[in-house]
């Protein structure tokens, strides 16, 4: 269209900068330069942090390749990240379209709350809550044998279903608050237009409430999946010896091992992964944003 | 097939609700058993608050309460001090770059805490900052940040600027303006973005975790140890009344920021 | 293209009865409006037509074939929307193209029948456009090509010109009865502006309440408005109420006018309407009209409003405010507070039930 005329001047970076440079400084201090020195200690020799002369080495990162264990829980991780993410949106984008497209007025108001409530308490304490609810002599378990005429022994903890079931429960509310959000901006009338046009309700999912709604799954996914793939607490909770991960080897380098240089060189691997991920979904993202 | 909006409806309605067990079924559970008397979660059910009642000597988790009530604090006036000068200055400002500088803001969000955690324990160990409380506090500012700057900042775009101008016109300063005129227009959106940031830090495990020292720690970095050494009903105990007051928390946020978005 | 029958047709949500027992037939190729007031049941009652309601009572048939349970997108009818609802994810192609690919059609087929729809609306130019880079009227052409080019039995329109400014309106309205009489479908529409419903319908069904006032051709119902609602909803009216005998009314202040021919023998209360450009305004002294052919009564001049090529008078007869349009000629304006005789003919008085 035609481009519109400022009718007004703003103003230009100098004197947006007095404002700006607290919050930039902050970021700069707390972020940016933990991040740096991050990669530049994945590039250290493994030694004690403080030794006088660390000496600079690929040896960490040669670690990674040359040990398939590392890789190994990479992978398991990525996949854990995946199955995560397609779980919550299964779950979670059919709840965005209820709330969205289905409940109206304060019914709407109050579930929505109440499903993105739990999203702001602690993780750690909800994740721990699910320990109660999935071991044996546990309640689902104890409920399970009180409604089921045989006997079943229903222990999920420290499994790998349980990481999975508890991190799916963290993370989502994320997952419909950002389907809910694109679901909502999608006019009633375009539902009912493709309707009017013919098309079945399936096929107007399909064809215009899906590929609207793309942004908002994404977005989700992405929320959802980069932390995932760095998840140790959940694991260690719920997974016990199974849950060894990409990020519980992480930890295990800063807090039990203490060789800081390999665990920087591990980190930063999962953050170049979690980029060129983001990366790859970004053209799809402004694609269809 | 002539009901069927209504029979979907209903299906969708059932849905929501399974959602919701889902949610809060663990929750409720926990809540229950930090009313049981028997250590080990054992049925049949036998009521009992001495679980909280011994939480008042556990000296340890009072000592990172307070503690994380304090970088709670802390983090909500400086977060939200910071973050609204920069939502003012972006909204106000037009330069080449602003995407750019905007899109630096989100590394806090984007990238996982784990990395961030472990990045700030190296560099603030190396460059002799070292770990403690205010290495917490440092950390928890960064993570609250741009939370208080998206909602305030999506508060600044409902604010029509011809108030700025109107206000300018009238004779007050830059100064005057924003006190009189924006600050108090964009007061819940202010508001809203405080409680956020208290809630990413009074929540926050993994970056504390990294920057806890055995002395100077954060009630959640607290609770993974207890629970690290195995089950005790105080965790529940404790647990659920962190569960109840961070969700207290948000069902005011949501009095002030409307999330559910109906126009 | 088909007839539709609305036949008794009632629907609730919760306790508001948004229609109330609505009877009312659209013939076959004709061009109805819907006019009312918001929340008069017009919209409801194209939606039910549609199918995204259902009636709690009464049936509706397309082409004789009762519909009222078959959902909307297996009733064959085209709609546009207010706000045109065009795909934002589909070039302006693909949007028309839409309704054909549902249906499952492929090919040439379909790409015949897109630019041939388009042609109709003079955007066959704009087919790869994305629906961001279209102007308001443009949007309203593609949502109108999109609706038509599945060959629907009926064409719904949901105030389609309202979101349009008022220059646009005007020609989207000559280029809409122009498409409507080339395609030759039903066309139903809902509007709330009694110019639109005037100038491009062939019959008008006015809806005060969830219910159908008046149902008529245009000139008809302005000419012949049965209620108070129909005569001031449609159009300006001066209401005149008082006690009808012997062919005459007597108002309250004891004046007595004649009635029509049609009245001449009603008697008791009887209310009657005027439009005011069939008042006459005479200024100062008495009127030299004939006393039973004419109504007659005196007022003060009290607001004169200019719109170019007439003057609207408000004139305060005995308490009661009386609009008068008048032509402007040049020589007869009246200044204001100046007395004046208001007239009409007799067979110009409108009697309201």
């Amino acid at each position: 269209m035609t481009p519109s005329f400022k009718t007004r001047r703003r103003n230009g970076l100098l004197s947006a900068l007095p404002l700006l440079l607290p919050a930039y400084a902050w970021l700069t201090l707390a972020i940016f330069l933990p991040l740096s020195a991050m990669v530049y200690f994945s590039l250290l020799s493994d030694i004690a942090p403080n030794a006088p002369s660390p000496s600079l080495t690929i040896e960490n990162y040669a670690t990674f390749f040359s040990d398939p264990l590392y890789a190994t829980l990479l992978w398991r991780s990525l996949v854990l990240g995946l199955i995560v993410t397609l779980a919550c949106l299964v779950i979670g984008f059919p709840a965005a379209y209820v709330l969205a497209k289905i409940l109206k007025g304060r019914a709407r108001e109050a579930i929505f709350l109440l499903v993105i409530l739990p999203f702001w308490s602690n993780s750690l304490v909800r994740v721990f809550s699910w320990s109660m609810v999935l071991r044996e002599g546990g309640i689902l378990d104890t409920a399970l044998n009180a409604v089921l005429p045989f006997e079943v022994t229903f222990d999920l903890i420290y499994s790998y279903p349980a990481v999975v079931i508890g991190l799916v429960h963290s993370y989502l509310p994320y997952m419909v608050l950002t389907c809910y959000l694109t679901l909502q901006a999608i006019d009633d009338a375009l539902i009912e237009a493709a309707r009017s046009l013919g098309a079945s309700r399936l096929s107007a999912l399909r064809r215009i409430v899906l590929p609207l709604a793309m942004p908002g799954m994404l977005a989700g996914s992405a929320l959802i999946f980069i932390p995932v793939v760095g998840s140790f607490m959940e694991p260690r909770i719920l997974g016990g010896r199974n849950g060894t991960l990409f990020g519980t080897v992480i930890e295990d380098q800063f807090t039990a091992v203490y060789n800081w240089p390999l665990g920087a060189a591990l980190s930063f691997i999962l953050l170049a992964v979690v980029l060129v991920i983001l990366l790859a979904a970004a053209p799809v993202l402004r694609r269809t944003a | 097939m002539m009901r069927s909006s209504s029979l979907l409806s209903g299906l969708g309605r059932v849905y929501i609700g399974l959602v919701l067990v889902f949610l809060y079924l663990p929750l409720v559970i926990m809540a229950a058993m930090s009313f049981n008397a028997s250590p080990f979660y054992q049925l049949p059910f036998e009521g009992t608050t001495s679980w909280y009642a011994a939480l008042a000597s556990n000296e340890g988790l009072i000592a990172s309460t307070l503690n994380s009530l304090q970088i709670a604090v802390l983090t909500t006036l400086i977060a939200t001090t910071l973050g609204t000068a920069a939502s003012l200055a972006l909204f106000r400002s037009d330069f080449r770059g602003k995407r750019a500088l905007q899109a630096l803001l989100f590394p806090p969000i984007a990238i996982p805490w784990l990395i961030s955690g472990t990045a700030m324990l190296i560099f603030f160990f190396g460059t002799g900052i070292g770990r403690g409380l205010h290495a917490i506090l440092l950390g928890h500012v960064a993570l609250a940040l741009p939370y208080v700057i998206i909602v305030v900042s999506a508060r600044l775009q409902t604010f029509p600027r011809e108030l700025e101008d109107a206000a300018a016109s009238l004779g007050a300063s830059r100064w005057q303006t924003t006190r009189k005129v924006t600050l108090p227009a964009i007061a819940p959106g202010i508001v809203a973005g405080a409680l956020f940031a208290f809630a990413v830090s009074f929540d926050q495990f993994v970056v504390s975790y990294f920057l806890a020292t055995p002395g100077q720690t954060t009630l959640p970095v607290e609770i993974y140890a207890a629970i690290r050494k195995g089950f005790t009903p105080e965790i529940n105990a404790v647990s659920t009344i962190v569960i109840l007051f961070s969700m207290g928390l948000m069902l005011i946020v949501s009095r002030f920021f409307r999330f559910a978005g109906d126009r | 293209m088909a007839r539709v029958d609305v036949k008794n047709v009632s629907l609730s949500f919760g306790a508001y009865r948004a229609l109330n027992d609505v009877s009312i037939s659209f013939a076959d190729g004709g061009f109805y409006a819907l006019l009312g007031p918001s929340g008069s049941g017009k919209t409801t009652l194209l939606r039910m037509i549609a199918g995204f309601e259902y009636p709690d009572e009464g049936s509706i048939l397309i082409g004789g074939e009762a519909v009222e349970s078959v959902p909307v997108d297996k009733r064959r009818i085209g709609m546009v929307f207010q706000n045109y609802a065009i795909f934002p994810n589909m070039s302006v192609a693909e949007n028309v193209a839409f309704g054909l690919r549902v249906r499952g059609e492929k090919g040439a087929g379909v790409e015949k029948a897109v630019s041939d729809a388009l042609d109709l609306v003079q955007l066959g130019h704009l087919a790869k456009r994305r629906p961001h880079q279209l102007s308001g009227g443009q949007r309203q052409r593609v949502a109108l090509a999109r609706a038509i080019v599945t060959k629907p039995r009926v064409l719904l329109l949901d105030e389609p010109l309202s979101a349009l400014d008022k220059g646009l309106r005007k020609d989207m309205q000559i280029e809409l009865k122009r498409i409507q009489r080339e395609v030759g479908v039903t066309t139903i529409f809902v509007t709330h502006d009694q110019d639109e419903a005037l100038s491009i319908s062939d019959r008008i069904g006015i809806l005060k309440d969830g219910a159908i006032v008046q149902e008529g051709a245009p000139e008809e119902i302005y000419d012949r408005p049965r209620s108070e609602f129909a005569a001031t909803f449609l159009g300006e009216a001066n209401i005149i109420e008082g006690t009808a005998e012997g062919g005459r009314l007597t108002l309250e202040n004891g004046v007595s006018i004649p009635l029509p021919q049609e009245a001449a023998r009603s008697s008791g209360h009887l209310r009657c309407a005027i439009r005011p450009e069939r008042v006459h305004v005479v200024p100062g002294g008495l009127a030299s009209v004939n006393l039973s052919q004419a109504g007659t009564l005196t007022g003060i001049v009290r607001h004169k409003l200019f719109s170019g090529s007439l003057s609207t008078y408000s004139i305060d007869c005995d308490g009661r405010q009386f609009q008068a349009i008048v032509p402007r000629t040049g020589e007869d304006d009246i200044r204001m507070g100046s007395p004046v005789e208001v007239t009409w003919k007799k067979e110009d008085l409108i009697i309201l039930a």
